[in-house]
């Protein structure tokens, strides 16, 4: 559902991804871990198509992002790592303009949104005006948003800042019943417990380039540590980098 | 104090000094020289005036003097009003919405010292540009009047002591507005602004009654006309002791000429412990209050269950999206309101002057000069469409702000969502432009001719003008900006302005010998020749290229910017 060939990020002064390749199939969550700086964030705002790769390619749901950039947006919920949003407008309004964006039909938008709203716990504030929002309620907002048009691609830059434990939990667990329902998800942490926990497979990215991926077993014989936890795979694996 | 004071102001101070790096230096080059350029054309341009103004009323008999005084009397009240406005604005601004407040407040200073760190800043803002454009007209009195080298610093010193007087008193009005207005309707100070500086300009301008001045029978009662000002120069008011400062120091009366400047600068210490004392009790409470959400103005209005956005119904879906977001973002935010006010205000004094424009006391005949300003009208409708364009339009793209990223993540390409933004402002801007024009050539009482070149020639202009504010708002955004309608003073505003302007003059250039000749032969009954015929075609075909280029090649320029991105 996601092919990454040969990706390349060349800021000039920096060398944000370097020749990057992997694939996520239909249905699997995929963690991106990888140390600040390392190019997480740069992938996924290719991947979502709001920067430009300097080479390679990315296949969505088979579709060319560079080619078809409008047709890959379609299938793809988006999420930021940071929320900011139109601050003038209420939650529900926001909702409706992305509907609009999407195209969601007008008789499954009342419903959906409703529904979503609710799932986030962000209902009784739906025509408060966004800037009267929290950082955490910002957040579930953009989520419910993304997955408004029902895509079949979610790309998720760190998901659970300035989420409450609860919040985090309800997260998780709509993302583990998204790719039951056959919903690719990429998302992108530093919380190592997280990606241990939801994800089928994790990649591990270092100065832009991908250092191991697969299962947590799996990386953990690439770092040759045992059965050790995430955290201590992920730092042999950078440390040997 | 002052040492922590200092401190608070260093981040802003090292990141001008860090600004000027040479990392950083080459990509400002290009500004600063455009922004150079042109401040020096102003200011040339400022003292070129002046002098040959105040050269002309030397020659005046018995009146000049008094003309030349009255004249820095008019410019000193004039900057002081200013400064009143842009001390208010920015001081609302500095300390009470700017995003760094959180960490001011966090950090562990007095209040009086936060405060005055935010004013301080807050006070250069509002009047470098007051002080620096005072320069000129000074220097041009000090050279018409021989005045001694003294008069410079003591000038100097009293336009920054009106700077002080104006910010410190704009402070206290602020401080205290703040803490008596409910809290969350605290930008409303925004809005009683806006209303207030419309209502200011529409009165100034009723009082001045500009329109006298070309009806030679005022030029009787000049005397009446100079007493009726006596009323401005109020011996209690601080814009007297600053014209009194500037008027003695050129006839070389020091001593009294300082006497005022010293009570100028008094005034100004008492006005300031004032506002500091009112700072230590008031601006934590006031700061605090901010915080809360702005409550909303207006509640929405529904008619049968129908809302506004039901008259958008016309448009695609994310067309209407986006006209929806837009407008409610713009009247949801009350800090861009004071503009447009001011722009009501602006339409109103300008339908209002064509209206009393007396053309039958004119020695020229009344249907050319009907005529003439029909034509010039064009050309000034334009530049007003021009700065409208500047304000509301460049910074179209920009207002997007850190949200831009809901577009880029959209599926609508970036083609798409230029051309609706082009069209948001392209349809309202030209309906309030062929307004202004069809209004204003009926108060003249124009010709059917001139009326329809008039209409057509703005029917082109208009998404000329929006085309290369929306394409040049795309290739010069600022996503960053705390406030993104400052961007018409950018870089890329500056570029947008200087070529509007210099489209607005091509096309009226290309139109002005066609018509002309069109005009002078309809008068006398004259027939055109095949070579006049060629080159009103190609005249009205190149300002038709012009406007058709105006709006698609920086429409692509933006585009690809944007996707650059």
């Amino acid at each position: 559902m996601i092919k990454l060939i040969n990706l390349t990020k060349d800021f000039k002064t920096t060398l944000a991804v370097n020749r990057l390749n992997l694939e996520v199939a239909a249905g699997e969550i995929y963690g991106f871990i990888g140390p600040n700086g390392a190019g997480k964030t740069t992938t996924i705002r290719m991947m979502g198509g709001i920067i430009e790769p300097t080479d390679g390619k990315i296949l969505i749901g088979g579709i060319d992002v560079s080619r078809d950039p409008v047709g890959a947006k379609k299938i793809i919920g988006f999420v930021p790592d940071r929320p900011f949003l139109y601050e003038k407008l209420t939650g529900m309004e926001f909702m409706k303009f992305i509907a609009d964006l999407y195209r969601v039909d007008p008789g499954v938008f009342s419903r959906r949104a409703v529904e979503l709203l609710d799932q986030f716990a962000l209902r009784q504030w739906k025509d408060e005006i966004i800037e009267a929002y929290s950082h955490g309620m910002k957040q579930r907002l953009i989520i419910a948003a993304a997955l408004l048009h029902d895509p079949r691609v979610m790309v998720i830059d760190e998901p659970m800042v300035g989420l409450d434990p609860e919040a985090v939990r309800m997260v998780r667990d709509i993302l583990k019943a998204l790719a039951s329902q056959n919903v690719t998800v990429f998302v992108s942490t530093h919380t190592l417990s997280l990606a241990e926990d939801l994800c089928d497979r994790i990649g591990v990215i270092h100065k832009g380039t991908l250092l191991a991926q697969g299962t947590v077993a799996e990386l953990n014989l690439a770092a040759k540590t045992g059965e050790a936890r995430l955290e201590e795979v992920f730092l042999t694996l950078v440390r040997e980098a | 104090m002052q040492s922590k004071v200092w401190t608070l102001l260093s981040p802003r101070l090292l990141s001008a000094r860090n600004s000027l790096r040479p990392d950083a230096r080459h990509r400002n080059r290009a500004r600063l020289v455009l922004f150079g350029l042109i401040g020096l054309v102003f200011w040339a341009g400022a003292f070129a005036i002046f002098y040959r103004v105040l050269r002309y009323f030397q020659n005046v008999e018995d009146f000049g003097d008094i003309l030349a005084m009255k004249l820095l009397s008019m410019m000193v009240i004039t900057f002081f009003t200013l400064l009143l406005f842009s001390s208010i604005i920015n001081s609302l601004s500095h300390m009470y919405l700017s995003r760094d407040l959180s960490l001011l407040h966090s950090l562990p200073v007095g209040v009086r010292d936060a405060f005055l760190s935010r004013w301080l800043g807050s006070t250069f803002d509002s009047s470098w540009m007051v002080v620096a454009f005072s320069l000129p007209v000074f220097l041009s009195y000090g050279l018409v009047y021989q005045a001694g080298p003294a008069f410079y610093p003591i000038a100097l010193c009293a336009i920054v002591c009106l700077c002080l007087l104006a910010s410190a008193a704009s402070s206290l009005l602020v401080l205290l507005g703040a803490a008596i207005l409910p809290a969350g309707k605290i930008r409303t100070l925004f809005v009683i602004l806006g209303v207030g500086l419309a209502l200011l300009l529409v009165l100034v301008l009723r009082l001045i009654r500009p329109e006298q001045l070309v009806n030679p029978d005022s030029f009787a009662s000049v005397v009446l006309y100079l007493n009726s000002m006596q009323a401005l120069d109020w011996p209690l008011l601080p814009t007297t002791w600053i014209t009194d400062t500037v008027r003695l120091a050129l006839k070389k009366e020091w001593g009294p000429s300082l006497f005022n400047l010293a009570l100028s600068a008094s005034c100004f210490f008492s006005l300031m412990f004032i506002t500091q004392t009112a700072a230590g009790i008031l601006y934590f409470r006031g700061f605090s209050r901010a915080q809360t959400t702005a409550k909303r103005l207006f509640t929405p209005v529904k008619f049968h269950g129908y809302s506004w956005e039901t008259l958008l119904n016309f448009l695609s879906r994310p067309a209407k999206a986006f006209a929806v977001k837009e407008i409610r973002s713009f009247f949801r935010d009350s800090t861009q309101w004071p503009q447009l006010f001011l722009i009501c205000a602006l339409i109103i004094v300008y339908l209002y002057n064509f209206s009393v424009l007396p053309l039958d006391k004119s020695p020229m005949k009344t249907i050319y000069l009907q005529n003439v300003f029909s034509f010039l009208n064009v050309g000034l409708a334009a530049f007003v469409l021009s700065a409208i364009a500047a304000r509301f339009v460049f910074p179209a793209v920009s207002m997007e702000g850190e949200a831009f990223w809901i577009i880029q993540s959209a599926p609508v390409s970036m083609k798409t969502f230029l051309w609706i933004k082009f069209f948001l402002y392209y349809i309202p801007l030209l309906i309030l432009s062929e307004l202004l024009i069809i209004a204003s050539n009926f108060l003249l009482g124009v010709t059917p001719f001139m009326m329809f070149l008039s209409t057509v020639t703005i029917f082109f202009l208009v998404p000329a003008i929006v085309g290369l504010a929306v394409g040049l708002g795309a290739r010069y955004p600022n996503f960053k900006s705390e406030n993104p309608a400052l961007s018409a003073t950018s870089f890329g505003g500056v570029l947008f302005m200087l070529l509007s302007f210099g489209l607005i003059a091509l096309v009226i250039m290309l139109e002005a010998g066609p018509v002309y000749r069109i005009f002078m032969s309809r008068m006398h009954g004259h027939v055109f020749s095949l070579p006049q015929i060629l080159w009103f075609v190609l005249s009205f075909c190149l300002a038709l290229f012009l406007c058709v280029f105006a709006v698609f090649y920086p429409m692509t320029l933006g585009e690809k910017n944007l996707l650059k991105r």
